[in-house]
């Protein structure tokens, strides 16, 4: 909005101009970049998730197949009529599954009561599983289902024993480290955090250029426009929107037009009343 | 086109502009760096699973060989892959190879397919696992090594497209969240640009149309400390400056007119204040008053919040449900199920009227406030539900928020839309609803396949808090005043022997109703949760059709309707969708023609929601003068909520006796069937405002 000059007047009258503490691009760049910042990590969360989900139960898939073969062998020799506790080679089984994978922690074959029968730590023989585990057998029984659980710093599959007759005998279970899966998952939490920071920090550059750009245009209409006003309130004149101007700019001018015209007629009938009131 | 202050579309489409590239490249990058670190990872974790199964397979092969078996006289060699390929999806195919590579045994595949390969490859002295790419499968082979040295391979082959499927579960949920993070930023933006430029200048607008007239009684009621708040500050000192010369003048006029000896100057003087007082009006208070304009968006953020915040359990509610499952006695454990879904809509039919009516009493603000309170119990408590029981209870208590919460709206949007702008301020209702409800049900399966159904709930009461912290903050205290009184229930009932009226509710209003809560709210998450292969995001994204489907409907047929003036008949074809959508399980499998179902039901909605409000001032040409439109057709939308609250239990009558892909047709057949009496029954409406005066009858 421009100013055309045509008459001088008298001081404005104004009140100082505010100070603009949060500028409008200040504010939309706050609340685009908080999206942007949520919506990448949104993102992320759900990427990352995904792949735990489907990296873990391909992990956990690959053991319990190791834990089913010997389920299966187990079972085998079960069917011929021995006990578990007399099945000696049930050792040797589960001793060389843990050498071909250096991540398998240990396997254990247990007795329906909890016992552990058969260790790859051969100190453990003897003692008793964890509740869970004996619970585990009891429950998933009639369907041969698999089970896992987490023990402090292990996961566990495990599947129950169960003889022909389709009674549980006992259970077998594997044991490898939380911290196998989490190596897993710890290269795409690097590239995933090196991304968003890198992405957050170019596209807020470009939001926050984006919307300076936006609302400086507004700002400075904004700012014109009271210049504007301030001028032709305190030296005269008159708007007259650039270019032409906008309906709201046009409507803008009359409103400085009429506030101007309103102060000096006041002005004007302040005086005359004046000059009647010296009338003597 | 030019950017107007006071006038939200230039401006925002600018905005809309930079949010697209702001956030669709940044999620892309983020999904392609997610994909390429996702595939690098699963595919040597498949590799040592199908080293393991190929390490297994070969160990029994030479033990049977070792025992003097020859390799290609093996017996039952298919019962002994068959397990192994059942427990494994992702392993399409199990086969043992001579050592020139003949195909001696195969299970999953057809050999012809991939024999030529293994004749010609030369898996050479290698006494260690081989991987080669074969098609569209990784094929790992094991040489199987007897006494007698080597005598052929073991092959496991995996799926290349497992891994591709994992990847594009990925790039959809990705799609989901960008799709919802740009939504909630349209939503948030189009708040911050009409807060913060537009309302203010149309503010200004409004004062500058009156200072134009020479009224300068009024100042624009805006103390935002950016660009608009300095430019109002200016603004209104020069209103301030102009009335203060007006009150020096009128002080001195007052002096002159009680002190002056002169009555011919008295005279003049008189003269002089009366030319003033004719050409210039100011405000009788002794300052100009403040205006504050009030607007339907406002409230747009607030209430797209809330109803995310519900709609959030959307695709998970009736498998919560099951999971809390508690027997009622008379109750089957479907009828249990549907309960709490039907309960939910029975009170928010119930409290709508008197919520109604407390928002207009004491204003639009205060009962959203209270009705955030039982919202956010009921969320936080249903997160902590320990049985269907007491579930029921804390989702009445959210129903009840919800009802209290839509009421403020709707009154707050009745409120300040001029009677010319009511549609459009109800476009706001709408508008928000809808996108929420395509947020809401797509980011919480989602977010509930990962975290759990009740942290889901936690999300939602979160939410809620912040409705309330906006709510407060930034709605005035002072409200506008309601334009019209309640009407008394009596006049409601009246309203029903309106014969048009009473069939648009009895047999279009309703069946919709049904069809939406019963079929989408209540047997689709049932009936997709049958299948092992769909999880909760994907319940989730079919859902998510129907919002869409309304979303993009809705607007066509609402200028279709206008422009051909053929509302029964929209309404009636779209019941008949409806229906028929239904019905379509009958045909085909559920799994596959569901989300087809969905599509269906959006599209009827969307073609029968918009020429049902637009009929009533022709159906109801008398009602609507006596009560007002608007209450008729709060009538309308509260008398169909019998649909709602019937739809759940109707369809938890027909799963006993026909199953959950039974009770979806059987409803079909309801609905089509209401919807084909109101197809006839619109024959007898004919064109034009129906004046008769049922009303005094």
């Amino acid at each position: 909005m421009g100013h055309s000059s045509v008459a001088g007047g008298s001081g404005a009258g104004l009140p100082p101009a505010r100070p603009v503490r949060w500028s409008l691009a200040r504010k939309v760049s706050l609340a685009l970049v908080s999206i942007l910042l949520f919506t990448q990590l949104m993102a992320a969360f759900f990427a990352y998730y995904k792949f735990e989900s489907v990296y873990s139960s391909l992990v956990q898939s690959r053991y319990s197949f190791v834990v089913f073969t010997i389920k299966k062998r187990v079972e085998d020799n079960l069917n011929l009529g021995f006990a578990l506790r007399q099945l000696r080679q049930v050792q040797e089984i589960i001793e060389r599954e843990k050498s071909r994978d250096a991540q398998i922690l240990a396997v254990e074959v247990y007795d329906f009561r909890g016992e552990v029968l058969f260790d790859t730590d051969r100190g453990a023989i003897g003692t008793k599983v964890a509740d869970s585990l004996f619970e585990a057998i009891r429950t998933g029984s009639s369907q041969s289902l698999s089970f896992s659980v987490i023990d402090e710093d292990n996961l566990i599959v495990g599947l129950p024993l169960v003889n022909n007759l389709g009674k549980v005998e006992g259970g077998v279970v594997l044991r490898y480290p939380i911290a196998y899966v989490e190596k897993g998952l710890s290269g795409l939490m690097v590239q995933l955090s090196k991304s968003i920071a890198m992405a957050v920090a170019v596209f807020s550059v470009v939001a926050v250029l984006g919307l300076y750009i936006l609302f400086g245009g507004v700002g400075r209409k904004l700012g014109s426009m009271e210049q504007t006003l301030t001028e032709v309130m305190s030296v005269g004149g008159q708007a007259i929107p650039e270019g032409g101007g906008d309906a709201f700019e046009e409507r803008f001018a009359e409103f400085v037009a009429k506030t101007r015209e309103t102060v000096d007629h006041i002005r004007d009938a302040t005086e005359e009343v004046g000059r009647l009131d010296r009338l003597q | 086109m030019a950017m107007t202050l006071d006038r939200t579309r230039p401006l925002f489409i600018r905005l809309l502009l930079l949010v697209l590239i702001v956030l669709v490249p940044p999620v892309a990058w983020v999904t392609i760096d997610a994909m390429a670190e996702f595939s690098q990872g699963l595919i040597p974790e498949m590799d040592k699973k199908a080293e393991t199964i190929g390490r297994d397979l070969e160990a029994s092969i030479e033990r049977a060989v070792n025992f003097g078996i020859p390799l290609d006289k093996l017996e039952g060699m298919g019962e002994f892959f068959s397990p192994v390929l059942a427990a494994n999806p992702e392993i399409r195919y199990l086969a043992v190879t001579d050592r020139k590579g003949n195909v001696l045994f195969m299970q999953g595949i057809d050999k012809a397919s991939i024999e030529s390969f293994y004749t010609s490859a030369d898996f050479g002295e290698v006494d260690h696992a081989h991987k080669s790419i074969l098609g569209p499968f990784i094929d790992m082979a094991q040489p199987l090594v007897t006494k007698a040295g080597r005598v052929g391979q073991v092959h496991v082959g995996t799926d290349q497209d497992y891994v591709r499927e994992r990847l594009m579960e990925i790039a959809i949920d990705l799609a989901v969240v960008t799709l919802v993070a740009l939504l909630i930023a349209v939503e948030i933006l189009l708040f911050v640009v009409t807060f913060n430029i537009t309302g203010p200048m149309r503010v200004v607008g409004t004062v500058i149309d009156k200072v134009r007239r020479g009224d300068f009684g009024f100042m624009a009621g805006v103390t935002s400390d950016d660009e608009v708040g300095r430019f109002v500050h200016g603004f209104n000192g020069a209103i301030r400056y102009a009335d203060t010369l007006f009150r020096r003048l009128e002080a001195y006029l007052d002096e002159v007119k009680s002190a002056h000896f002169d009555p011919g100057v008295v005279e003049q003087v008189r003269d002089i204040e009366s030319r003033v007082k004719f050409l210039f009006r100011f405000a009788r208070t002794g300052q100009p008053e403040t205006v504050n304009e009030h607007q339907a968006t406002d409230i747009r953020l607030p209430l797209f919040l809330f109803v995310f915040a519900e709609e959030i359990s959307r695709s998970f509610m009736p498998l919560y449900i099951r999971d809390l499952y508690a027997p009622i006695p008379g109750l089957s454990p479907e009828m249990v199920i549907g309960l709490p879904i039907a309960l939910f809509m029975l009170v928010i039919a119930l409290a709508s009227p008197s919520a109604a009516m407390l928002a207009n009493r004491v204003g639009a603000r205060r009962v959203f406030l209270i009705g955030l309170v039982p919202a956010t119990i009921g969320f936080v408590m249903s997160a902590l539900a320990m049985s269907v029981y007491d579930l029921i209870l804390w989702r009445m208590a959210t129903a009840l928020g919800y009802a209290f919460i839509t009421m403020a709206c709707q009154g707050y949007i009745a409120q300040v839309s001029h009677q010319q702008k009511r549609a459009q301020g109800l476009g706001v209702y709408v508008g928000a609803v809808l996108t929420a409800s395509v947020c809401g049900t797509g980011f919480g399966g989602v977010l509930a396949e990962r975290v759990g159904y009740r942290t889901t709930f936690w999300v939602a009461a979160i939410l809620t808090i912040v409705t309330a912290v906006l709510i407060y903050r930034l709605l005035d205290s002072a409200q506008p005043n309601a334009e019209t009184a309640a009407p008394r229930k009596r006049e409601f009932l009246r309203l029903l022997r309106n014969w048009r009226f009473s069939v648009l509710v009895a047999f279009a209003a309703i069946p919709s109703k049904i069809a939406l809560t019963g079929f989408l709210f209540f047997l689709v998450p049932l009936t997709l949760s049958q299948n092992p292969n769909i999880d909760l995001g994907d319940m989730a994204r079919i859902m998510m059709a129907y919002p869409i489907s309304v979303v993009l409907m809705s607007p066509l047929v609402a200028r279709f309707a206008d422009h051909v003036g053929w509302k029964a008949g929209l309404v009636a074809v779209g019941g008949l969708i409806g229906g028929a959508a239904l019905v379509l399980p009958f045909f085909w499998e559920p799994v596959v023609v569901i989300p087809v179902s969905i599509w269906l039901l959006g599209i009827s909605q969307g073609l029968s929601a918009s020429p049902q409000l637009a009929m009533i001032p022709d159906l109801c040409w008398t009602e609507c003068r006596i009560m007002g439109q608007t209450n008729v057709l709060a009538f309308l939308r509260l008398a169909e909520r019998v649909g709602s609250f019937a739809g759940p239990l109707l369809a938890a009558c027909f799963i006993p006796a026909y199953g959950y892909n039974g009770a979806i047709i059987a409803l079909g057949v309801v609905v089509a069937g209401l919807a084909s009496v109101f197809a006839l029954l619109s024959f007898a409406y004919h064109a034009g405002p129906h004046i008769e005066t049922e009303w005094g009858e």
